[in-house]
């Protein structure tokens, strides 16, 4: 299964032998990935396969429950530079800020669209309130929001439609200029034409952002994924060749087989 | 359709109907006798006795027969131990939701619910053995007063509050910290920026809670410093009156018909004030509520 | 790696948090503190003695500690059933749509002032009580009376709150298996609310002994125990109310912080098993 390796990307992020305990209890065990620029990449798996928890290892938000811990490495660029994840100098901060998160179900705000957006850059990055106009803007019509919302900015962010939510919080994410997104079943909460536009939005950033989405949806890791990996219970992860996830059956059958 | 068990049932419904009855006749009762007698005594008169009431609000002319400086003496009392409960309060609630762990949590929870338990008279005594002790010591002239009797009413509401700013913040969805923490707030910011202001309604329903507490509370001001004939206070070391005390007062030492239904009127006041910060605190609270159970997802 | 305003607000809050552990202790450090003269030799044989007569140097406070425990004990005889008869009512033993208005009365009656339960009662209960038998009709059944009705809402709070989740919990099980309302209370609310059951009693009671208002303004204030329900009596509270405010002999205060320091123990007894009940939850 590791063919189709040349002609990818340069490498984003490097996790090596990751394992995330809750209270004790082994949620992901020794994991290593390789993820590189650009993507999408998938993350596929069973639900309390540890999905969310890998992901969520990459920004340390993991360290926003009691009774966590973790050990292994994880290295990505943070402002140009390789930096350890872990490493007890790394700015958490800046980490989150370079790799933006949104999540499975759109956790708007109870604010503002307008101070949904405006919130983390003028409180997390200080910006003066003519720069922070323009990055609300321009993130807003990176994802095709800004028509929609610009004579509401005033308005609750929660008097926004599902699929409107979820573009918010991805725009909220990306006013923040991250180098990573990580998307937890970003569709998930949505209904079929909502779930559509995020897909293609996933397409239009790819050139721009490296990519990790974790899913349950086969048939969107077979039509939008530049590489695939299958997290298996227990926590080992499995590389899918572009051959199988792009064959259906294929993909199918290798799933049956890994989980 | 009957079977064993329906003696239990039948027993828990005549106790059930009972109940649901006898309380709210109860409740009825009370509240007309208090309007019969009260209703009465309404008038300009209750509140200025014979001065004239622009004269006592503009000038500070003294008032003798009316509860004016009762009012006033409330008025300042929850004022002075609101502003010294509320901040310590919230500060507090934060410090336990948000950052206290482990068995600092622990111990500090218990004390904040031993604090709760401890019966009001007891903070008054803590305040008479507080003048006790200064007297012993540094200033033998002390006294009690009004300051002392807010200092004691703040410790006496200062568990609420705790509770409340607490419970307001603990129960936000967990998503909210997520969405702060992966924004790249730091986590004093997610607390300040976003818990607080989401919490505010619950909190802030708290802070209501606790001025009612205050305000009608007569055991504390009983050994701190409240007495009967103060007239206005004017300053934080004197004497004062209060209204709650001033009903308990009258309603041991009233001299003649007219002091009791000014009594009466003057409970009916105090229920009032305490009722409308109550549905003041409730409705917020339902606000909160409804916000977290309509607004996340659609 | 914190930023430096961040640490300082947090010991800031961390500050704020002590003052309620300190508070605890300064109160306990007081009272204790206080009554140590009485805490040795002749004083203690008659500070736990049943005369309380502070002119002839006897300082029993061991009728008001029976005062005490009598009426709350009574107070909750009465209030626990209602309460809890009222809580069944509301989910399930009752028409739904007479529940809210209910709970809102009971909610409403933890608003209303002490002093105002006090000045009705003095006034319409009192004289009932004086016509119907004999006496000045201020006795241990006016003041366990009213005291009944201004723990109620309390009781009712908790176990009502306990309720909810427990049903909110088993959501249409027990209708789906065909139980009538008053069916599931019984057999899955009820026993499945044991732990809040509990607390509920324990709050009510802690409630019920810190009352200083109504035992003042009812109960007669006779320093000895009561032998009817019709006797005069004198609670702890209430004692410490009326001796503060007439008395100054040292021993005197000494016997007065000591109730205080048995009332603080009374108090954290009950805490004590707030906290076991609650620990047996978690």
């Amino acid at each position: 299964m590791e063919n189709g390796n040349n002609h990818l990307n340069p490498c984003a992020f490097r996790i090596e032998d990751l394992s995330v305990r809750f209270d004790g209890r082994a949620v992901i065990n020794r994991v290593n990935l390789e993820v590189c620029q650009g993507g999408p990449t998938f993350l596929l798996g069973r639900s309390g396969s540890g999905k969310t928890t890998l992901l969520r290892a990459i920004n340390r938000l993991n360290e926003c429950f009691p009774g966590c811990e973790t050990s292994g490495r994880v290295c990505l660029r943070l402002g140009g530079e390789w930096a350890e994840v872990y490493a007890p100098g790394t700015p958490v901060e800046l980490l989150r800020r370079q790799a933006g998160m949104v999540f499975q179900s759109p956790n708007v705000l109870p604010l503002s669209v307008e101070r949904n957006m405006s919130l983390p850059l003028r409180t997390a990055l200080g910006l003066p309130a003519e720069e922070c106009a323009q990055r609300v803007e321009q993130a807003l019509r990176e994802v095709h929001l800004w028509e929609e919302v610009r004579d509401r900015l005033a308005a609750p962010a929660t008097t926004l439609s599902g699929g409107q939510q979820q573009r918010l919080c991805l725009a909220r994410a990306l006013a923040l200029r991250p180098e990573i997104l990580l998307l937890d079943e970003p569709t998930a909460s949505l209904d079929f034409k909502a779930a559509r536009q995020i897909e293609d939005l996933l397409v239009e950033l790819k050139s721009r952002y490296t990519l990790l989405v974790v899913s349950h949806s086969l048939s969107q890791a077979h039509r939008l994924a530049e590489q695939v990996f299958v997290l298996r219970d227990g926590g080992q992860v499995e590389r899918l060749a572009e051959n199988v996830f792009r064959d259906k059956e294929a993909l199918l059958a290798a799933m049956d087989e890994l989980v | 359709m009957t079977n064993g068990a329906s003696f239990t049932e039948k027993a828990v419904c005549i106790l059930s109907w009972g109940a649901a009855l006898t309380v709210p006749a109860v409740l009825c009762t009370l509240m007309g006798f208090l309007l019969w007698r009260g209703v009465p005594g309404w008038s300009l008169a209750l509140i200025f006795g014979d001065t004239a009431p622009l004269n006592a609000l503009l000038r500070g002319a003294p008032v003798f027969d009316g509860l004016w400086p009762a009012c006033l003496g409330t008025l300042a009392l929850v004022a002075l131990a609101a502003g010294i409960a509320v901040p310590i309060g919230i500060a507090s609630g934060v410090y336990l939701a948000e950052y206290a762990r482990g068995r600092s949590r622990q111990v500090f929870s218990f004390c904040v619910d031993l604090l709760a338990g401890i019966p009001s008279i007891l903070m008054g005594l803590f305040g008479f053995a507080l003048i006790l002790l200064l007297r012993r010591t540094v200033a033998p002239a002390a006294n009690t007063g009004l300051l002392l009797s807010a200092l004691c009413l703040a410790l006496l509401v200062l568990p609420y509050l705790i509770s409340t700013t607490r419970l307001s913040i603990e129960g936000l969805p967990q998503e909210l910290r997520l969405a702060g923490a992966c924004l790249g707030l730091s986590h004093g910011q997610v607390v300040g920026r976003i818990l607080l202001p989401a919490g505010m309604h619950g909190i802030f329903s708290g802070v209501i809670l606790a001025v009612g507490r205050a305000a009608e509370d007569t055991a504390v001001i009983l050994l701190t410093g409240v007495v009967a004939n103060a007239g206005t206070p004017s300053s934080l070391t004197g004497k004062y009156e209060a209204l709650p005390f001033h009903i308990y007062y009258l309603a041991a030492e009233h001299q003649s018909p007219a002091q009791l239904t000014q009594a009466f009127a003057a409970a009916l006041v105090l229920l009032c004030l305490t009722g409308l910060l109550f549905a003041a605190a409730r409705l917020l609270h339902a606000r909160l509520e409804k916000k977290w159970k309509t607004g996340t997802t659609i | 790696m914190t930023p430096p305003t961040n640490r300082l607000a947090e010991r800031l809050l961390f500050c704020a948090t002590a003052v309620s552990a300190v508070t605890v202790l300064a109160i306990f450090g007081f009272l204790l503190w206080f009554s140590l003269p009485v805490f040795h030799g002749e004083a203690l044989a008659s500070l736990l003695s049943w005369q309380w007569r502070p002119l002839r140097g006897e300082f029993g406070i061991l009728p008001m500690l029976a005062g005490s425990l009598c009426l709350s004990v009574s107070a909750m005889l009465l209030a626990y059933p209602l309460a809890l008869g009222i809580c069944c009512f509301v989910h399930g033993a009752g028409p739904v749509r007479a529940a809210r208005p209910l709970v809102i009365a009971v909610r409403f009656m933890t608003s209303v002032p002490t002093v105002v339960y006090g000045l009705v009662s003095v006034f319409l209960l009192v004289p009932l009580i004086r016509n119907a038998f004999s006496g000045s009709g201020f006795s241990w059944l006016a003041a366990g009376l009213v005291l009944a009705v201004l723990i109620i809402p309390t009781i009712v709070l908790v176990i009502d709150g306990q309720f909810r989740q427990v049903q909110s919990g088993l959501g249409l099980t027990g209708v789906a298996l065909g139980l009538a309302p008053i069916q599931q209370l019984l057999r899955l609310t009820v026993p499945l609310s044991a732990r809040g059951l509990g607390v509920a009693a324990a709050l009510g009671f802690g409630r019920a002994i810190g009352d200083t208002l109504i035992p003042l303004m009812l109960a007669g204030n006779a320093a000895r125990p009561p032998h009817s329900l019709l006797d005069p009596m004198r609670t702890l509270t209430s004692h410490i109310a009326l001796v503060v405010a007439t008395d100054s002999q040292s021993l005197v205060y000494g016997s007065l912080f000591a109730c205080g320091v048995v009332l603080f123990l009374i108090s954290l007894l009950v805490n004590l098993a707030l906290r076991g009940l609650r620990a047996g939850h978690d």
